[in-house]
């Protein structure tokens, strides 16, 4: 698939009217609810770019606007036809703009698009030190459940409280580096597309959101794990 | 989510659980995460430089349970196999012997990846330890 412009699919025409469509909710002609045109993507259901930097607000205002012209009580008097259309558009509608509010989802959703994130593909290895930092953090993990099934003493519990709590602080100021991060390489990806960059250059910063992606997700356990195992403590 | 019951006897009964020394020139270290999840795995092996041959294999893994079923599975296999037996291991026999689904192929990979990153780091060690020889049989 080719890398992402904007990709309002414009072939389809109207199962009314027959006039062109250009991928709209409705006709533009006679105002019928249209069937999703293949391959519509969230960016375009939304009519915009596939841009990663977006106004929260005026996503939310559309959001707002086509639940409620989409919203299948509309269509009770409707053909059952309109009636499901109705239906799979609203529920496209909900996952479009729970996927496109997240930042993160936002990226790989992106990526997604491009086929970068199949499940089981090889893919590149974490740097080796924070695959080692996972490690040892598990462990700790896991010597602290252990100690406490065990009922280990006072002293030896709060020691290695203390050691997790520095490790949180640490885990947490990496994850939100590495958000930064994402963020930098999302206003280069915009960039590029306003500037029409070349496949090859737009492929280059996917490949780098998709490493970003994964080191992420590495990070985001470990402040996920430290965090409940210092609730359960 | 319905688990095979080899992954379950496995993620039960892992066998081969622990660590081989580290700093031991014939045992490598494969360490490896899956970026879908943030798993990691461990396996290490003690291969015999004469026969090739793997004499022992470890593993931890912190992860989900076909991922410890995985690197169960991989360790059973590859002790008394040679190394390039062991390469020829592939992810889809382990997802072939656990019946594992689609959702949980990535954790077999990591278990595919970790024997490879254990071979690797052995034969890095092995060269590091005889340059010599090495260049010499080179010329
Ligand atoms: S879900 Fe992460 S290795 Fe299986």
């Amino acid at each position: 698939m080719s890398a992402a412009t904007t990709t309002a699919a414009t072939s389809a025409n109207c199962g009314n009217c027959s006039a062109a469509t250009g991928g709209a909710h409705f006709c533009p002609a006679c105002g019928k609810i249209q069937p999703l045109p293949r391959g519509t993507d969230y960016f375009a259901f939304f009519g915009l770019p596939q841009k990663l930097t977006l106004d929260l607000e005026q996503l939310e205002q559309k959001f707002h606007s086509l639940s409620w012209k989409l919203h299948p009580d509309h269509f009770a008097r409707a053909s059952e036809d309109e009636r499901q259309l109705s239906l799979d558009r609203s529920s496209q509608l909900n996952d479009a703009y729970r996927t496109l509010r997240d930042p993160v989802a936002r990226v790989e959703y992106l990526l997604g698009l491009a086929g970068m994130r199949k499940e089981g593909q090889k893919k590149q290895q974490a740097p080796p030190e924070l695959l080692e930092e996972v490690f040892e953090l598990n462990e700790s993990l896991d010597e602290l459940r252990e100690t406490r099934a065990s009922g280990g003493t006072a002293a030896t519990m709060s020691g290695l409280r203390a050691k997790l709590e520095t490790a949180q602080h640490k885990f947490e100021a990496s994850l939100a580096a590495v958000d930064l991060e994402l963020a930098r390489v999302s206003t280069e990806w915009d960039a590029a597309l306003d500037s029409s960059a070349d496949d090859a250059a737009k492929k280059k910063l996917m490949e780098k959101m998709n490493e970003v992606l994964n080191r992420r997700s590495y990070i985001r356990n470990m402040v996920n794990g430290v965090r409940q195992e210092l609730a359960g403590a | 989510m319905a688990y095979s019951d080899k992954v379950v006897d496995h993620y039960e009964h892992p066998r081969n659980v622990g660590s081989l020394p580290k700093d031991d020139p014939n045992v490598g270290t494969g360490l490896v995460g899956a970026p879908e999840c943030g798993d990691v795995m461990r396996l290490q092996m003690k291969i015999n430089p004469e026969t090739q041959v793997i004499e022992e294999a470890k593993f931890k893994t912190f992860g989900c349970g076909s991922a410890i079923a995985s690197s169960s599975l991989a360790t059973e296999w590859v002790k008394g196999k040679t190394v390039s037996e062991a390469l020829a291991i592939s992810n889809t026999d382990i997802v072939r012997e656990l019946s594992l689904p689609p959702v949980k192929i990535h954790c077999s990979v990591l278990a595919e990846d970790a024997i490879k990153a254990a071979i690797e780091d052995w034969k890095k060690k092995k060269e590091v330890s005889a340059p010599a020889a090495n260049a010499t049989a080179g010329n």
